[in-house]
């Protein structure tokens, strides 16, 4: 009998509540509030107010006020925005940027980028848990510094960086920090103007809200050169037409993201489906034991490999680290980075729980995941040592 | 990644996977690797009186390697011997729908079919 589909791609993306859409519908068509929001007649205005009351969601959540949030498309633009936009605001001060090489491509390409234009970028240190220490980061710091970049919470690991400890050591320095909290929202609390934050990427699709729309938070009295032009929409920042429907649906999904309410239930099914893979021999588990998000499991199956283990199991949605359409598939960056073999990257897979993940389907999963590791096992037998180290 | 049903079938079911007795007369045996290529490969061949009678594998690899495997077995086994010349890695990618970009993943199931050749004394009964 064939197994429903089971859903553990959640740090790639969540299905967007029902309560979310429900919130955007309401804005869309004759009887929504479907103006322009930069119109001054009852409609734009009655459009712009759903557009500030989400706004106020959003920085509610993030612990930020509510004019330090502007809207983009997603984390990745707010990415860009935050390191080239700093970059090229701050030329005056210096050409260096400091990130890590378990960043998000989305930070990696927009740094290669600024270095084809002659900034300098370096790479802090990290250990073999994936967490990057402030003495670290504090090494890489020079005086033509502007910015460092680390995300918050690591996208392929769950590893989750003392972000306030770096803040710190940066502030000290005179550099600013900006944090990829696209992971964050719903699953660790963040309290982004007590904390020596500047900028931080926010995104609604990881928290249940739209694809398509997104935030960055930037402190009072930091300034960024926008990346477009064409209006003056968030401040001249990032101009376009505000997506009111999309806004307000961010806005919905933040409110109803509690981390004090969601993260012990996604620990609780995310140790439950550790507890049950941890019984197959010689996995390991990568990434920092406690100090990580309640929703990321990154697991190595040695002498398995993970596109062969995906569609074994096709009936979950887990995502592999490589890009598997190729003769060579390219190893995850980040595993890569870590330390791990290309043979061990290629037997790697990313689970991620979320609000709908039900403990039937973790013990689904855990059943599925012994019996196809042993047979591939099986089927493997005889290969040399490197395929398993 | 979409897989053609042709590799979806033959990657779970995999009939013809695992070892034949190493003590029987008539085995050959031939493996190839590539490290780089993150694919290992082993093939036994029972022969007896000039044709291939049975063909078991072990293979690590990617699911059109393993489709691939278990499908040269197939096409292997009642043959005459000298079919391990006519075998075609590039046929099989057209029977089996295998993106062109993994041919050298399936090239090495044919370096290990070559070393199975290397090895006439062995076929002998």
């Amino acid at each position: 009998m064939t197994h429903p589909e089971i859903y553990l791609d959640y740090a790639a993306t969540t299905p967007v509540d029902p309560r979310v859409i429900e919130a955007m519908v309401e804005c869309l068509g004759p009887e929504g509030d479907s103006a322009n929001p930069s119109s001054s007649h009852a409609p734009g205005r009655r459009a712009r107010e759903r557009v500030e009351e989400a706004r106020a969601q959003i920085a509610r959540r993030v612990g930020a006020a509510p004019e330090t949030i502007r809207f983009t498309s997603g984390a990745t633009e707010s990415d860009n925005l935050a390191l080239l936009g700093i970059m090229e605001a701050n030329r005056h001060r210096g050409r260096h940027l400091i990130t890590s090489r378990l960043e998000h491509k989305a930070v990696l390409d927009a740094a290669s980028a600024l270095q084809a234009q002659g900034f300098e970028v370096s790479f802090t240190e990290h250990d073999a848990d994936g967490v990057i220490s402030p003495d670290a980061v504090e090494a890489c710091i020079r005086d033509d510094t502007v910015l460092v970049s680390i995300m918050h919470v690591n996208n392929e690991t769950g590893v989750l960086q003392d972000i306030a400890a770096i803040g710190e050591r940066c502030r000290q320095r005179g550099v600013l920090l900006h944090a990829d909290a696209a992971q964050s929202t719903g699953k660790v609390p963040l309290q982004l103007d007590d904390w020596p934050v500047d900028l931080a990427s926010l995104t609604a699709h990881k928290t249940y809200g739209p694809m398509g729309i997104g935030a960055i938070y930037i402190r009072k009295g930091v300034n960024v050169q926008p990346l477009i032009h064409g209006g003056e929409q968030e401040g001249g920042l990032r101009p376009g037409t505000l997506a009111t429907h999309q806004i307000v649906g961010f806005g919905e999904a933040m409110e109803l993201a509690d981390p004090d309410l969601e993260s012990p239930r996604l620990a609780e099914r995310r140790d439950r489906l550790w507890n049950g893979l941890s019984a197959i021999g010689g996995v390991r588990l990568n990434g920092h034991p406690t100090q990580r998000s309640p929703h990321v499991l990154n697991v190595t199956f040695p002498g398995v490999q993970a596109e062969s283990l995906q569609l074994a199991v096709s009936e979950v949605a887990v995502s592999t680290g490589s890009a598997c359409n190729s003769d060579v598939p390219e190893p995850s960056h980040v595993l890569s980075a870590m330390g791990l073999s290309d043979a061990l990257a290629a037997a790697t897979l990313r689970f991620s729980v979320g609000r709908f993940t039900t403990e039937s389907e973790i013990d689904h999963v855990v059943e599925r995941m012994q019996a196809e590791v042993a047979r591939l096992r099986n089927l493997a037998r005889g290969a040399p040592d490197w395929t398993a180290a | 990644m979409d897989y053609d049903s042709q590799v979806r079938q033959r990657f779970l079911s995999a009939h013809r996977a695992g070892p034949l007795n190493d003590g029987a007369a008539g085995l050959v045996s031939g493996e190839a690797e590539d490290r780089t290529l993150n694919v290992w490969v082993r093939f036994q061949l029972r022969m007896r009186h000039g044709a291939i009678r049975t063909v078991r594998y072990n293979v690590y690899g990617c699911p059109h390697t393993v489709a691939a495997a278990e499908w040269t077995a197939e096409w292997l086994e009642g043959r005459p011997a000298g079919a391990l010349d006519e075998l075609s890695m590039r046929h099989c990618l057209e029977v089996l729908g295998v993106p062109v970009e993994k041919l050298g993943k399936l090239l090495l199931l044919e370096d290990a079919l070559a070393a199975c050749r290397r090895r006439p004394d062995e076929r002998q009964d």
